[in-house]
């Protein structure tokens, strides 16, 4: 059996680590061969990106080794798939290889355009990059005092971010001792501060309590750089002296040139991962269009499913669990506190008071990372 | 018979457990106040690292087996006699002239009951140890 990833994210590779883990003897026996196709040779901790954007992280620390990360009998190669052969059951990649499976699993993930909106990328700053999150800090470093406003397009990977990001921008200010002279405004795209109801309901008065002000029902039209002005669609304004985006997303270009799904969104079997059409395709994480957060967890959660069901498969010829929909989410409530969102497709997050014990667990996860996606944790 | 004792009455279970639960909480709050981020974060990463680092000790089938191995009497006898012979060659090289080289020299080193002991125990490893090399790859392991 011959199982093709692509991508070589957190959700690949998760997926293909598990799955070498539980095709072992397969995989020894030569029964099962599993070969994983990345664009880059290096894996990066994208949450750590916003702990870049307040100084408490370093760019350096967000990465490792992909080759670090993966089980040995895995075959990786740094060769990104260009062409998608469905029908043909192959891959085409950069190189000009060409990759056949019995079981394809796509795990391309998400980028950013913020070059949709006029005016967005000169006149904000956003924390999605590595580039951009030491930007962002740098601008914070030199903020003395003013207005800051925040806008989110959608969708997003990382549905918390906005919230987050806000509280440490509180946070993060009054540390310096200059919160007094800090307007800070969030600006959110639906009728409610957060897409997450319960998410909305537990983060308006915390907003209250820190004196932060904020608008809905504001989907950003446009950015005038030079008189730093946020336009909406729905004809409100902002003037600000420090903009921060949450930019939308799209899946990878590769998946909309293939005519896989619009946006770069994959049709998916909300239960199964399978694309739509396909049964020896499988989606993971970003890519997918299931109505679930993009966020790594999400990845993860999948990906356990994907790789018992194609370890079941190889092994006895069927599938055996399905995804329920799982999000664990932890949500940063400034410098010193967090708390956490799990929810699924039936049940939705119960949010519990924020505290430093879950500050902390979040600051271990981050290092427990690299253990969780080499398919430990 | 009534006595009198200035023993005080024993407090009931359940004040017993709130002062634990209260020294607990104390513990916990001296804890926060002792880590910063930069020492939880340290932790984190050593105990990630070291879990992984036993993952793969203990998913690799050729260390399991030497551990295996070397659970067995005799193996550690193998071991303990070869902690010593190396003591004794250490020793040995240490006091002994440099060798004069020359088939001469090579020859009354073969004369040797110790030379020859050796080279039998060092055939019987390779003939033994290429029997199960082959084993392991007609098997895939």
């Amino acid at each position: 059996m011959r199982i093709l990833v692509v991508g070589g994210g957190c959700g690949g590779t998760i997926l293909a680590n598990n799955l070498a883990r539980r095709l072992a003897g397969e995989i020894r026996t030569r029964k099962a061969r599993i070969t994983m196709l990345s664009a880059s040779d290096r894996h990066m901790y994208q949450p750590g990106l916003l702990y870049v954007a307040f100084g408490q992280m370093m760019p350096d620390e967000l990465y490792r080794d992909q080759a670090t990360l993966i089980e040995p009998t895995i075959d990786f190669h740094v060769d990104p798939v260009e062409q998608f052969e469905l029908d043909r059951n192959q891959v085409r990649t950069k190189s000009g290889k060409v990759h056949s499976y019995d079981i394809l699993v796509i795990a391309t993930g998400s980028r950013i355009v913020p070059e949709e909106i006029p005016g967005l990328v000169e006149g904000s700053e956003t924390f999605y990059t590595e580039k951009g999150a030491v930007s962002m800090f740098k601008k914070l470093r030199e903020f003395q005092g003013g207005k800051i406003g925040i806008v989110v397009g959608v969708p997003h990977k990382c549905p918390i971010a906005p919230v987050e990001v806000t509280f440490s921008l509180h946070d993060y200010f009054v540390a310096r001792g200059i919160r007094d002279k800090v307007h800070i405004k969030y600006h959110y795209p639906i009728n409610r501060i957060h897409s997450i109801e319960n998410v909305a309901k537990w983060a308006k008065p915390e907003f209250d309590r820190m004196g932060i002000e904020y608008e809905t029902l504001f989907n950003v039209e446009e950015v005038d750089a030079k008189n730093k002005i946020v336009k909406s669609m729905e004809g409100t304004e902002y003037q600000y002296d420090l903009l921060i985006s949450i930019p939308a997303h799209r899946g990878m270009q590769e998946i909309e040139k293939n005519n896989l799904g619009e946006g770069g969104w994959i049709p998916t079997d909300r239960h199964m991962l399978t694309m739509e059409g396909h049964d020896n395709v499988y989606v993971l994480g970003d890519t997918t269009n299931l109505p679930v957060s993009k966020t790594g967890s999400a990845a993860h959660f999948e990906a356990e499913v994907v790789a018992e069901n194609i370890a079941s498969i190889v092994k006895i010829g069927t599938p055996v669990t399905e995804y329920d929909g799982k999000v664990y989410c932890f949500i940063e409530a400034g410098h010193d506190k967090a708390t956490y969102a799990m929810f699924n497709y039936q049940n939705p997050p119960d949010l519990k008071a924020a505290n430093k014990s879950m500050h902390w667990f979040k600051m271990s996860y981050n290092k427990m990372y690299w253990a969780s996606v080499r398919g430990l944790l | 018979m009534n006595t009198r004792t200035d023993t005080p009455l024993p407090a009931t279970d359940y004040e017993n457990d709130l002062q634990r639960l209260g020294e607990l909480a104390s513990l916990v709050a001296a804890a926060q106040d002792a880590l910063s981020d930069d020492m939880v974060s340290r932790l984190a990463s050593a105990f990630s690292e070291g879990i992984t680092l036993l993952d793969r000790l203990t998913r690799n089938e050729g260390l399991m087996r030497l551990l295996q191995v070397l659970d067995r009497a005799e193996c550690q006898y193998v071991l303990t006699s070869l902690a010593d012979a190396i003591t004794q060659m250490s020793r040995e090289l240490a006091t002994a002239p440099p060798a004069k080289g020359g088939f001469g020299g090579l020859l009354k080193l073969a004369r040797e009951p110790g030379t020859q002991e050796g080279l039998r125990a060092l055939s019987m490893l390779g003939k033994y140890w290429n029997d199960s090399l082959r084993e392991l790859h007609r098997h895939g392991g």
